[in-house]
């Protein structure tokens, strides 16, 4: 399938026009991974967001360098998004990303990318943005209820 | 575009992370999900939060099924 039929179906870039989403298909980069692979490390620095493609990927999290047993916190598949608290607040990565699913196929997006198509075309970096904060707040929802 | 319905996974008993899915359908109750290598049964679904534009927002509760 097109890549930006594709991301019309990912939350963060529903509101986007068909040019709009042209203009994110633009600046993503297609990566492979097989299971157990880490896509992304706790404490690392991470200028990428990423849109899962395929396949399931497990975020954990650990207290501390030496945590024996780092916590699972969510598993995230299809249609999902992560990475993109290091988007917003140039911090380091939050938890580690692996795979879980026999292979995954995930989209990059390079901060630096994203921000200059943000300023080249504001109402992009408003829905984004907005719809950021929006997937935020659903998994806090989800952890809420795991807590149940 | 066909709806989509991003899915919070939620195991029940604890013990288990649950996930977060886009899926084309919405799951029903007793209907089998497949999360990573891991099968469950889904035992309850309720809408989490209003509707927005083509994407419906679901808790769905599931119970791990044996192999």
């Amino acid at each position: 399938m097109e890549l930006a039929k594709v991301l019309s179906q990912v939350e963060l870039f529903d509101g986007l026009t068909p040019s709009e989403l042209e203009q994110i298909a633009r600046i993503c980069q297609e990566r492979s991974y097989r299971s157990g692979e880490v896509v992304a490390q706790q404490g690392a620095t991470g200028d990428e967001l990423f849109v899962i493609w395929e396949g399931l990927v497990e975020i954990v999290h650990s207290g501390s360098p030496q945590d024996p047993e780092p916590r699972t916190m969510v598993n995230l598949g299809q249609g999902q998004v992560f990475g993109e608290m290091a988007l917003v607040d140039f911090g380091p990565r939050s938890a580690t990303v692996r795979v879980v699913s026999d292979t995954a196929r995930l989209q990059a997006i390079r901060r630096d990318d994203f921000l200059a198509v943000c300023e080249e075309h504001h109402r992009v970096g408003f829905v984004v943005m907005r719809n950021i904060a929006a997937d935020l707040s659903f998994k806090l929802r989800h952890q809420n209820l795991m807590g149940r | 575009m066909a709806p989509i319905f991003k899915v919070s996974y939620v195991v029940a008993g604890g013990g288990h992370p649950g996930a977060i899915v886009n899926e084309d359908q919405k799951p029903v109750v007793g209907e089998k999900v497949q999360l990573g290598k891991d099968e469950f049964e889904v035992v309850e679904v309720v809408d989490l939060i209003p509707a927005r534009g083509d994407f419906s927002f679901l808790h769905v509760t599931v119970r791990p099924l044996k192999n």
